[in-house]
Parts: structure tokens; C-alpha cells; sequence
């Protein structure tokens, strides 16, 4: 039976969530629901219900409520009226229709930033009442399908992008072969045992970003640091599936990263510029695990160029002299307090720094992590729409001389590339590592 | 009316009180033994230094940046707390009934200004509601029942201002007066307004999780 | 009509006689605030002669009481030549209650076990004073 071609077209949007809403039933919607609120959510979920007032005070926290026109819908707790209270309230008896709503509340107009616990009197951790809600989603089978296809293949291949086995080793050679060029000395220590660092990067940086590898490799040789990276599963510390709610994926993740790098015996684990992986490994993964902190310590990329330019191993040749304005990703900084380090980092290797504002912790989130830009091209738009603030942010900075906009995690890098392009906010977007990499002084710079 | 009186004032006191102590603690100690059956980690994450730091700045008018954003609305909700917990413990009649009944005082407040902040606390709840119809965001999240404690926490007060000034039938106001104190502090544990236990055990949590993971402020 | 008329005198000046002792014995319409510094509220409604005949109260110290050193109530005794500011000082003294406790525990102490009489703090401490209103009432 054909069905009009404009009902296929309102449907076909995303198919992991409208498929997966069409298998449900009302009897496995009530018991998925329940199992959640009752059996793995604790008294701190309880609490937090309870105890909100009702108040409205976290909405300014949020840019989707900011930038829909305080839209009281895209509040922190208009969404979570519009789903837990809602699940609270019928006991668990919601349709198909309030289930597809609430997936796409929670996945797609929440990036998880907590901001917005900042902004509430009582502290209540709203993003943490969203989590839930993605958990009760993942339960019932009906994530947005791209963010779902990135935690298949964290499932199969222990990374987000489907990157084999063997592409890996093969990615970082063909990556040591290009730096070799330019420093015939260098190398990416693979598998070595004992070194003092295992540096991890997020999937992506294989797939489709191999230059981050390139420059990270030339930063490491140069600053004379003792590294290695793993040749096995273990060396990607991202995560989609800690933001899908499939904690236990995200506990066996984590816990291939971190007996990789127990097994390389190494005393540190670097990450590159990655806020969600950030987040992963020092507040959620390891906690999942029953590390109260990291059991290796976790140290970011900018607390690293941070170390190593204040012990003097990297000496920057010629300051950037573009004005650059500063993104403070949510996850490094709400979630790691490392503002101050990404200022210094900034002060010793750009001639100018505009600060944008809000900033540091009060910052506004690029709106594309949390999972929110995993969602893929359905809902690019509304996630553009959704942090129009960011854009007048950005504006504004650029306004009083800001050219280049560092931020320092991939996420942010992405999501403000889609801001920066369709506000035309005409900003160039970089990485710590790209400016690192183009002042250090280097042996035939 | 002595029978009501006699029953509102007497054994319905010791009811409300006894509601209100007893609920406090088991809510207290629900939550405490549930924390430590189900999510023991969250008493690893506390912390002292961090939850005071936290709560500090948010039990001081303007001492965060939320604050900052709603002067008017932020003065209203410190004032009516104040007034809140300030009338009823220092009001004249109440001591002179606890000293009637056990020799216990301590010093009042003028009832003239008693009186004032009494209108003061109807005034900012005559707010809250305002706030709660007017505000989009607000009216959003707004279901019945953040009317009826609304109403909750007017009731004694309207109740009290009335009975004190003699307005609109002396005796029932006093009666209704007792009675709607007493409903409230009943409700306290069993409500939103619980909030006047639970608040300081979120605050402290977001605290110490700001302070000692993720060193960041969180106000 | 001389005859009537002298009657009608003296039925007038027994009248008077009469008005003219009455005013005397309703010389108290509420309790005497004097010796209170900053009174709160306004003095306690009484009038002594109405609460006594509504009261059906005869003897004087069933009020005007009397106790000995050891904190004994003396029945045969009583102090209505004292005023009560004489031993109910404006503060408590051990047992001994302070001036306004002591009057609101035998004004009320009693309207409460004889289930009569005002016992809300606005039926003795009012405001409007009403024009021709008992002690009893309420």
C-alpha cells in the first residue's frame, strides 16, 4: 500500500527514532519507563523533583531558550516538564507520539551543557534529569539513528567511526612518514611500554582529521615528551554511547581506554582538544566504573600545551598576531576548570585575546555537543537555530577585533564552524594545537 | 467556640509540630539511608569546604550572577524568606503563648513592625503569583498545585494580619488563623516546600561536585 | 399635683442617687495598663462588676489571691487593697509569674476551665471597644 508521498516525506526524518516508535507498545513504554525511575533511578532524581520549586530560573541559562525568543518550551525545566514530569505524572502511561517528543527534546534540544545548573538556586542537576530521559529512549529502541550508528560501531570496533582494526596503525604511520618530511628524527611511538604518556584521540581524527595526529605528533617530539600511542582497540577515549544512555557500552569503552593504558603502563593519559571525551573519562565513564577520579590520571590538551609551555619544552618563535577570541567548552571547563589554563595558553601564543562574553564558565555552549551534532543533518538546523545567542556572542567579539575563534574541543570546532557559516559571522575557527603548531619554533621552521 | 479553641490550640499544635518534626526527620533520614543503599558515591563526592563555598554564595543576596540577572525578583524571595521565618518565631503573641505554657521566652518583635512584615511577606507571595501568571516561562511549568502552597504559605499570614487587626469577624479569623499555620507546617515535609530541607543537600552536592571535580564556580 | 410633683423630684434625685453610685462602681473599663512600658496591644477589656455577676463570682481572692513564702495559696486571705504590680513584677520572679502572665493565666487560665469567656488574644485586647458590650461576652 503506497502512502502519500507527503506523509513519507514528514516521516522518513529520522528513521532509528520513527522506526523505533512505530515497534512500540503501550505495555513496554509504562515498563521501560517505570524500570528506570523506579529501579535505577535514586534518591538524588527523587530529590531533584521534589525539590524544584517551579521558579523558571534556569530558562536564561539555556542558549535554545535564549535564542527561540525565550520560548519557554526550550527552558531547562519546560523540558523537563514536557518529559519526566510528564512520565512522573502518568505513572509511565505515554504514547508513541509523547515518546518520539521526548527523544527529540532530549537529544536534540538539549546539548547536556549544565549551564543551567549554575543558574538554579538549588543546584538541581537538570542535565543529569535529561540523561535520564535518553536512558528511558535508548531502552525503548528509539535513538535519532546517526548518533545510534556511532555507538554500533563504538560496539563493534571500540571506536565512534568504524575505523578497523588495522586502519588505525595504518593511519598513525602514514601520519609519522608525513612529519618525517619535515622532522626526519620524529616518530609515533607505538605500544611502547612504560612510556610516561599514552596520548588518545577521539575517532575521528583518523577518519578524517589526520592532520591533528600530524601536529599533535610534531608538539610531543618537539617538547621531547616521553609518549606512546596504542596500537589496539583502547585508543579512542571518545564516547557516543554515554550520550545515548547505553551506560553499560559506555562502561566497556571505558574501561578498554583505561586497561590500555594500564597495560602500556604509562602514568598519564593525554587527550587531544575533546570535550565530550574530556567528559568520558574524568566524570562519567570512570564514575560508571567505580573510580571516584580517573584511575589514570586524565590530562586535557590544554592543561598539557599548558605544562609544557610553562616549563619552557615548547618555545614559540613568533606570537599569532591575529586577534583571537576564546570558546570555553562546557566540558573542560564546567565540567574540568580549565578556563584559566586555556587563557594562558592563549597569552603565550597569541599577541591578542578579546574575550568574548559571557565566558569562562558562563559561557554559552556551541550547541552542537551533549550528542546534540551526532544526531546528524535532520536536525542541523535546528541546532543552528537553536544557539542564534552564540552567533550575536561571536558577533559582538568580532566587533571589537576578534578574527580567530579558538576552541579547544571538536564538538565546539564543528558546531560553530555550522554557527560561524550560516550567521556569517566570518570568524576563522581553530584548535590550540593548529596555532601551537604554527609558532612553535621547529628545526627548519 | 472555647471547644475549638481548646482543640486547634492544644491538641492540633502538638499534631502540626509533631508532623512537622517527625516528617523532617524521616524525609531526612529516607533520603540519608536511600543515598547510602543506592548511591553511596554521592557521599564520596561531598564535601565540606566546597558545599559551604556553594551555599554561600547562594544565601547571599547578589552573590551570583543569577541573582544579578533578577534584582527585583531576588530582593522579593530574600526578603519574603527572611520575613518568612522572622515573623512567626519572633512574633509577640506566639512567645507570650509559649511562655504561658512552658516559661519560655525570648525577646519579640514591636507588633507595629510585626504588622509591617507580615503585609511584606503577603506582598511577595501577592508576587510569586503575579510572577507565576504573568511570566511565560513560569506559567509553563505552573501546575495547580504550585497554587495551593502558594496558598499554603499566604494562608497564616493573611489569616494572622486579619485576626491582629481585628477585620472581618474576630474569633473564626484567629481559629482559621491557627489552623492554617498549622496546615502549613504539616505540609512542609510532604510538599514542594520541602525544598526548606532538600535545598541545602542539592546545593551542597552541586557544590562539592563543582568545587572538587569539575573546579568550577556554580554561581 | 403638689403631691405628684414632689415625688416626681424625689423619684428624680433617687435616680440621680442611683446613676451617681452605678458610675462608681463601673469606674473600670479595662484593666489598668499603667505600670506596662510600651504596651503592645490596647488594655484588657473588664468591667468588674458585670464579669463578677456574669462570673457568679463572690469571693475576692478567687482573682485577688493571696500566697504565703512557700508558695501556698491562702484561702482565707485575699489582696484587693493591693494592686497587682505590687507582687507580679513586670518580669518573672522565679514561680512568680510577671505582671502580664499573670494576667492572662488567671484571666484565661479560668475562662478556659469554666469553658466561658474570652480566651483569643482580640476578644480581651480589642481595638474598637463596642459600645455597650459585657465582659461575658464572646
Amino acid at each position: 500500500m503506497a502512502e502519500p508521498a507527503e506523509e513519507k516525506e514528514k516521516k522518513g526524518l529520522d528513521i532509528g527514532l520513527e522506526k523505533g516508535v512505530s515497534k512500540l507498545t503501550p505495555e513496554k513504554i509504562e515498563q521501560t519507563i517505570n524500570d528506570v525511575l523506579d529501579k535505577e533511578c535514586g534518591p538524588r532524581f527523587k530529590t531533584y523533583v521534589e525539590t524544584c520549586i517551579h521558579c523558571g530560573l534556569c530558562s536564561e541559562a539555556c542558549h535554545y531558550y535564549l535564542s527561540h525568543d525565550n520560548d519557554p518550551r526550550f527552558s531547562p525545566v519546560g523540558k523537563v516538564k514536557q518529559t519526566i514530569w510528564e512520565m512522573l505524572r502518568k505513572k509511565g502511561k505515554v504514547n508513541g507520539e509523547f515518546i518520539k517528543r521526548a527523544a527529540e527534546i532530549t537529544h536534540t534540544e538539549c546539548n547536556l551543557c549544565k549551564r543551567c545548573a549554575m543558574y538554579c538556586p538549588f543546584g538541581i542537576d537538570i542535565a543529569y534529569l535529561m540523561t535520564v530521559v535518553r536512558r528511558i529512549i535508548h531502552k525503548l529502541g528509539c535513538t535519532p539513528q546517526y548518533i545510534q550508528d556511532t555507538a554500533h560501531s563504538h560496539s563493534v570496533h571500540y571506536n565512534q567511526m568504524w575505523v578497523k582494526g588495522d586502519e588505525w596503525p595504518d593511519t598513525l604511520q602514514w601520519q609519522e612518514e608525513e612529519a618525517q618530511a619535515e622532522i626526519p628524527t620524529l616518530r609515533i611511538p607505538l605500544e611502547k611500554e612504560g612510556a610516561e604518556i599514552m596520548y588518545s584521540v577521539i575517532a575521528p581524527e583518523p577518519k578524517f582529521q589526520a592532520q591533528l595526529i600530524y601536529q599533535a605528533a610534531v608538539i610531543m617530539d618537539q617538547a621531547g615528551v616521553d609518549w606512546t600511542m596504542p596500537a589496539t582497540v583502547g585508543w579512542d577515549n571518545s564516547d557516543m554511547a554515554m550520550f545515548t544512555g547505553d551506560s553499560e557500552l559506555m562502561g566497556r569503552l571505558k574501561r578498554a581506554h583505561f586497561e590500555t593504558a594500564a597495560r602500556l603502563k604509562v602514568k598519564r593519559i593525554v587527550m587531544g582538544e575533546c570535550g565530550h571525551a574530556f567528559r568520558s573519562v574524568y566524570d562519567m565513564g570512570n564514575r560508571w566504573l567505580g573510580w571516584q577520579m580517573p584511575p589514570i590520571p586524565i590530562v586535557h590538551a590544554i592543561e598539557f600545551y599548558a605544562e609544557i609551555l610553562r616549563a619552557g619544552k615548547i618555545k614559540v618563535a613568533k606570537k599569532f598576531s591575529r586577534p583571537v577570541t576564546l570558546h570555553d567548552p562546557c566540558n573542560v571547563v564546567r565540567g574540568g576548570g580549565l578556563h584559566e589554563d586555556a587563557r594562558y595558553v592563549t597569552r603565550q601564543l597569541c599577541e591578542t585575546l578579546v574575550e568574548m562574553h559571557p565566558n569562562r564558565e558562563h559561557n554559552y555552549c556551541c550547541c552542537a555537543g551533549g550528542g546534540v551534532i551526532n544526531c546528524g543533518p535532520p536536525y542541523k538546523m535546528k541546532r543552528i537555530e537553536g544557539n542564534r545567542v552564540k552567533a550575536e556572542q561571536l558577533f559582538a567579539a568580532k566587533a571589537r577585533g576578534a578574527e580567530v575563534l579558538i576552541t579547544p574541543c571538536h564538538n565546539c570546532h564543528s558546531g560553530l564552524h555550522d554557527i560561524v557559516h550560516h550567521y556569517g559571522v566570518g570568524l576563522e575557527i581553530k584548535f590550540f594545537g593548529d596555532i601551537l603548531y604554527e609558532v612553535m619554533e621547529k628545526p627548519e621552521g | 467556640m472555647h471547644s475549638v479553641y481548646s482543640f486547634v490550640t492544644g491538641p492540633m499544635v502538638w499534631v502540626a509540630f509533631g508532623v512537622f518534626v517527625a516528617g523532617c526527620l524521616f524525609r531526612l533520614v529516607v533520603l540519608l539511608s536511600q543515598v547510602s543503599r543506592k548511591e553511596p558515591f554521592i557521599f564520596s563526592y561531598m564535601n565540606l569546604k566546597w558545599s559551604l563555598r556553594s551555599i554561600g554564595h547562594w544565601i547571599v543576596p547578589f552573590a551570583t550572577v543569577n541573582w544579578r540577572r533578577h534584582p527585583v525578583l531576588t530582593v522579593v524571595t530574600f526578603v519574603f524568606h527572611i520575613c518568612l521565618f522572622l515573623v512567626p518565631i519572633f512574633l509577640l503573641s506566639h512567645i507570650v503563648l509559649v511562655d504561658e505554657a512552658w516559661s519560655i521566652s525570648w525577646a519579640a518583635l514591636p507588633d507595629g513592625l510585626a504588622d509591617a512584615l507580615t503585609l511584606t511577606v503577603i506582598a511577595c507571595c501577592l508576587f510569586f503569583l503575579v510572577r507565576r501568571i504573568r511570566s511565560p516561562e513560569v506559567k509553563f511549568v505552573t501546575y495547580p498545585s504550585d497554587y495551593v502552597i502558594l496558598a499554603i504559605v499566604a494562608a497564616p499570614f493573611v489569616t494572622g494580619f486579619l485576626a491582629y487587626h481585628q477585620w472581618f469577624g474576630y474569633p473564626v479569623m484567629f481559629i482559621l488563623h491557627v489552623i492554617a499555620g498549622e496546615i502549613m507546617l504539616i505540609a512542609i515535609p510532604f510538599t514542594r516546600l520541602s525544598h526548606m530541607l532538600f535545598a541545602v543537600f542539592t546545593r551542597a552536592y552541586m557544590g562539592s561536585e563543582f568545587g572538587g571535580v569539575r573546579k568550577a564556580k556554580d554561581w | 399635683m403638689k403631691k405628684a410633683a414632689v415625688s416626681l423630684i424625689l423619684i428624680l434625685a433617687g435616680c440621680a442617687l442611683l446613676m451617681a453610685a452605678a458610675a462608681a462602681q463601673e469606674d473600670m473599663v479595662v484593666v489598668d495598663p499603667g505600670p506596662f512600658e510600651n504596651p503592645q496591644r490596647p488594655p484588657s477589656t473588664f468591667r468588674h462588676e458585670e464579669h463578677n455577676l456574669a462570673a457568679d463570682i463572690w469571693e475576692c481572692n478567687v482573682c485577688h489571691h493571696v500566697y504565703d513564702e512557700e508558695g501556698n495559696l491562702l484561702d482565707d486571705e485575699s489582696s484587693e487593697d493591693m494592686r497587682c504590680v505590687d507582687c507580679h513584677f513586670l518580669e518573672d520572679t522565679g514561680t512568680q509569674p510577671g505582671l502580664m502572665k499573670a494576667f492572662h493565666l488567671n484571666c484565661k487560665g479560668c475562662h478556659i476551665k469554666e469553658a466561658k469567656g474570652p480566651v483569643m488574644c482580640g476578644e480581651c485586647h480589642r481595638w474598637r471597644q463596642p459600645a455597650a458590650d459585657g465582659p461575658g461576652a464572646g
